[in-house]
């Protein structure tokens, strides 16, 4: 009768661990692949804008760049316009044509000399600082390189 | 812990229930062949976790949920493996419920009281059954479409009914987002719900009413000693099996990945589907029949087969279990399962089977992937539409497979597709492999393409349209594709513009448009040949020059020298200069760069036919030269086509080319341009007729901002006539008809009376704004017309200029 008990006793702890065991292998994996891409950091794309030769050091330069944005499996092309305002022969800031007041977008107004928005008359100087108007801060600059005689920009992804 | 179970057993006796379920009694005899349940249950469990955490990253929508699907593949961690783990437990759920189904027959354990459980048990089969329709569609790719369409077809040849089930399965007209949704619904949401419920009351019922006692006679069960207990008794006998699975289960879900075929294609042709492992029985019995008879197989036998089985338990009353008094009922339930799996051993064998690649055909199939060949080549269905489907055709001859590979062209003049010249090895591979495809050869595993393909591209059409949508938007296709994306075909086939008067023409094409350009030709491309042939003013001195250096220009290394020029120039465009006797002006040093004078000096004004040049040159010849970039000298100044805005050209003169035309002539202008040059932009002949003063009142009056391209209302160059002559319609009675003038509206008043010349008299805004209707009361008050005597006054007043008495009382009451 003992013997029959502990027999018992080792077969109850074999099939939990067995139970445990089975359950592990398959909820681990399913956890993970649930879990895991809602941490995934945006990757930012770098796109060729030109040779920064084409950039005239006169007036910033409208550039429409197209790149695609990933959501899930979603691949979206999307186009913006970009501003190279070139402060050097090889020093060049890239400005987002959106108006950091209301959204609208920004052109550059050669007999202002400046960015000029014309929701607010808002005017924003060539290194992206506000001039006038209500915008609360500096034109969005993006980060550049400069790759073989390429200029690139960094879009946010 | 122990608090909350205490808890939960005072709230809901949940833990007695618990302990009660898994001590409950087992008779002797149960053992090894009654884990079956239970292994189907653990498949089951698998199927839940497993598509929850499918669910996470599916979208039921026709064109997302291929991608959706091969984001959880190729992006998501142990994805693939989650759905492999999906696949195979779906695969290996169906054999395990059957024999458990088998097992309970031959035990006879549903006899009574337990016909009950043996019912919902076929429920659930038929369950597992609708899952596997449903969740075949799913994945959206060639098998899922395809399968699924054969599916619906089978449906609608069922009599009576068939066309309504079939409709309702589609939910629409056609195979595609409504049936998908419908699917997925079904799938993930309904099937699973009765799925749980009867799961729930199956296990229960077997708790309740307890295993039966093998073999025991149905009046003899209590006599059956329970010496053991559901745990740890036959846990272990679980456990142990449940392991084996799991491991099973792991082993293939790492090993097979889930197929995934290429991306639905409704409009491919060349797609074979083949029936699934589990209903090839099936398929093959409809192939026993007529095909007018086909329903018989495939409705009529299996729901005859299916009415049996849930009849079972009803139609055996005979209360002995034991297999010796049973034979009848058992030999022809075995009879009818050893049928099912003969015929399907059959259709396994007669199922079209892909001979096995040797090494090298596998290297060539790498080959055939490395290379793309598939975005112009299906196999069997699944490439691209734009060369011919290789499954198709009979045996090839691994000879023109390698000519036509090295130089399609060869084989058909008008070909798109590239040469390829591949190492000797790797092109005895690929040529073994496209010579081993047959017509059951299936298309090996792609590579996924990032990002998916807009559905645009999948319309029938549009290999042929595409250029329409280049033209639109070239931008729009670089987003995916890479500049030198286009050269894949285009450089066999050059885009429909580039015909043979191309070179011609690109110019004004570039210049418009110069990212079209871009989308096949990089940026160096122009400099090839214009840094070298800048038509521009030194030109002309210097071709002569180039032309003796051009012997080896990269892009055109066959069109060297003359036929380069000749691609634009006639053949004679060289003689028109160089020819023999020239005239002694001719010979001077920088006659070329001077000779703008005396054409200049020379032309009888009115006819070029007499021009000095032309008395040996053609008249175009001019032209050859003074195209777009080399204008003559006069048309390089800034104000040449403009002088300032015309807005603000009042008082800065006139601008260049119209000082120059007034100053030697139109004749001049004809040296090059076409009579009609200038109506191209000036809208009128010019210079304006000899007649035209008397005919311009018709123009101006219709389109007074043609007159005022040239000639400014500030100028008063209207007035200076008009002072004197009235125009034509100004009869005397025209105050008061003015305002029938049709042109009125034009604004061609306002030519000579200026912008405010109605308001002038009217004293109002003159034509009434649209809320004039709403304001005028207020207006009245603004200028004092109040009271009693307001109406009366205001008749008398402005509105009496136009209105009538009775005009008012349109709206307004006579005492209003």
């Amino acid at each position: 009768m003992d013997q029959k008990v502990r027999r018992r006793r080792v077969l109850d702890i074999l099939v939990k661990w067995a139970a445990a065991g089975v359950a592990g292998v398959f909820s681990i994996p399913a956890l993970i692949a649930m879990v895991v891409p809602a941490f995934r950091r945006p990757t930012a794309v770098w796109i060729r804008l030109g040779p920064i030769s084409e950039f005239s050091v006169n007036r910033p330069t409208a550039v429409s760049v197209s790149y695609q944005k990933r959501d899930g499996w979603v691949v979206r092309g999307f186009r913006r316009t970009v501003f190279v305002s070139a402060l050097g022969p090889r020093e060049f800031k890239v400005f987002s044509n959106i108006c950091t007041h209301a959204a609208c977008a920004v052109n550059w107004d050669d007999k202002r000399q400046g960015f000029y928005c014309p929701c607010h008359d808002a005017l924003f100087a060539r290194d992206g600082r506000v001039l006038s108007g209500p915008p609360p801060r500096p034109l969005d600059e993006l980060p550049t390189k400069i790759e073989g005689g390429y200029l690139f920009v960094q879009m946010p992804a | 812990m122990s608090r909350i179970l205490d808890w939960l057993e005072r709230e809901t006796g949940l833990v007695s229930a618990w302990n009660r379920f898994w001590l409950q009694p087992l008779p002797r005899g149960v053992g090894w062949a009654h884990t079956l349940g239970a292994l189907t249950l653990l498949c089951l469990a698998v199927l839940f976790l497993t598509g929850a955490v499918l669910m996470f990253y599916y979208s039921p929508t026709p064109d997302q949920a291929y991608a959706s699907v091969q984001y959880l593949e190729h992006q998501l961690p142990f994805g693939r493996f989650i759905r492999a783990l999906h696949y195979w437990s779906a695969r290996l759920i169906v054999p395990l419920m059957v024999l458990h189904l088998l097992r309970v027959f031959i035990w006879g354990a549903y006899k009574k009281p337990r016909q009950m459980i043996w019912v919902i048990g076929v429920f659930f089969f038929l369950l597992i059954v609708g899952f596997g329709l449903t969740g075949y569609a799913l994945p959206w790719d060639q098998k899922a479409y395809w399968g699924t369409s054969v599916r619906l077809q089978i449906a609608e040849s069922i009599p009576l009914i068939g066309g309504a089930i079939a409709s309702f399965l589609k939910g629409g007209p056609e195979l595609g987002s409504l049936t998908l949704m419908r699917f997925y619904v079904l799938h993930c949401f309904l099937f699973p719900l009765l799925t749980v419920v009867a799961v729930v009351i199956h296990i229960r019922q077997v708790h309740h009413l307890g295993v039966a006692p093998p073999w025991a006679r149905v009046d003899q069960v209590d006599l059956f000693p329970r010496d053991q207990t559901l745990h740890p008794d036959q846990t272990a006998r679980i456990s142990l099996l449940a392991v084996l699975l799991t491991i099973l289960l792991v082993y293939l879900a790492s090993r097979y990945p889930a197929p995934l075929e290429t991306r639905a294609n409704p409009s491919d042709t060349a797609y074979r589907p083949h029936p699934d492992l589990y209903v090839l029985w099936l398929h093959e019995l409809t192939k026993l029949f007529p095909p007018h008879l086909e329903f018989i197989a495939s409705f009529l036998i299996p729901t005859l087969l299916l009415m049996a089985l849930f009849l079972v338990p009803f139609v055996e009353k005979n209360p002995e279990r034991a297999l010796s008094k049973r034979i009848p009922v058992v030999s022809t339930g075995l009879l009818i399962t050893f049928a099912i799996v003969l015929l399907n051993l059959k259709g396994l064998k007669a199922l079209p089977r892909e001979e096995p690649l040797t090494a090298l055909e596998k290297h060539g199939q790498e080959i055939f992937v490395e290379l793309k060949c598939y975005t112009c080549h299906g196999i069997n269905g699944g490439g691209g539409p734009v060369g011919p489907d290789l499954g198709l055709g009979g045996k090839r001859d691994p000879e023109k497979v390698r000519a036509i590979l090295k130089n399609p062209g060869s084989f058909n003049a008008h070909t798109v597709m590239p040469s390829y010249d591949l190492p000797e090895e790797k092109m005895t591979a690929l040529v073994a492999y496209i010579v081993k495809i047959g017509p059951h050869s299936r298309m090996p595993p792609i590579p996924p393409v990032e990002p998916e393909k807009p559905p645009s591209h999948f319309e029938p059409g549009f290999l042929s349209d595409h250029k329409f949508e280049v033209r639109k938007d070239p931008e729009a296709c670089n987003t995916c594709h890479r500049p030198f994306f286009c050269q894949a075909c285009h450089q066999k086939r050059l885009p429909s513009s580039h015909d043979q008067n191309w070179l011609k023409f690109h110019i004004g094409n570039a210049a418009e448009q110069p990212k079209m350009c871009r989308s096949c030709h990089d940026d160096s491309y122009c400099a090839d040949c214009h840094q070298k042939m800048r038509h521009d003013t030194a030109w002309i001195t210097d071709h002569g020059k180039a032309l003796e250096e051009w012997g080896h220009l990269t892009r055109w290394s066959e069109k060297t020298g003359l036929a380069l020029c000749y691609q634009c120039h006639s053949k004679v465009s060289c003689d028109q200069c160089h020819q023999g006797a020239v005239p002694d002006n001719h010979r001077q040093p920088d006659f070329f760069r001077r000779h703008g004078e005396w054409v200049r000096v020379n032309p009888q004004k009115g006819n070029p036919e007499d021009n000095a040049c032309t008395t040996c040159h053609a008249q175009q010849f001019c032209t050859n030269c003074h195209q777009e970039r080399a204008r003559p000298l006069s048309h390089q100044s800034p104000d040449y086509l403009w002088k300032g805005s015309v807005a603000s050209r009042k008082g800065r003169g006139k601008s260049g080319h119209a000082r120059e035309a007034l100053q030697k002539g139109s004749a001049s202008c004809a040296t090059c341009h076409q009579p009609f040059f200038c109506t191209n932009c000036h809208g009128l002949p010019l210079p304006h007729g000899k007649n035209f003063l008397s005919i311009h009142s018709k123009e101006g009056a219709q389109n007074p901002s043609l007159c005022q391209r040239c000639h400014g209302w500030e100028d008063q160059e209207c007035a200076q006539c008009h002072q004197r002559t009235r125009p034509r319609s100004h009869t005397p009675n025209y105050k008061k008809e003015h305002s029938r003038d049709p042109t009125l509206a034009s604004g061609s008043c306002q030519v000579c009376h200026g912008k405010n010349a109605c308001a002038d008299c009217h004293r109002l805004p003159m034509p009434h704004p649209p809320d004039f209707i709403h304001t005028h009361g207020a207006l009245a008050r603004d200028r004092g017309i109040t009271g009693a005597k307001a109406v009366s006054r205001l008749r008398q007043s402005l509105c009496s200029h136009c209105h009538t008495a009775s005009y008012c009382r349109k709206c307004h009451l006579p005492d209003d």
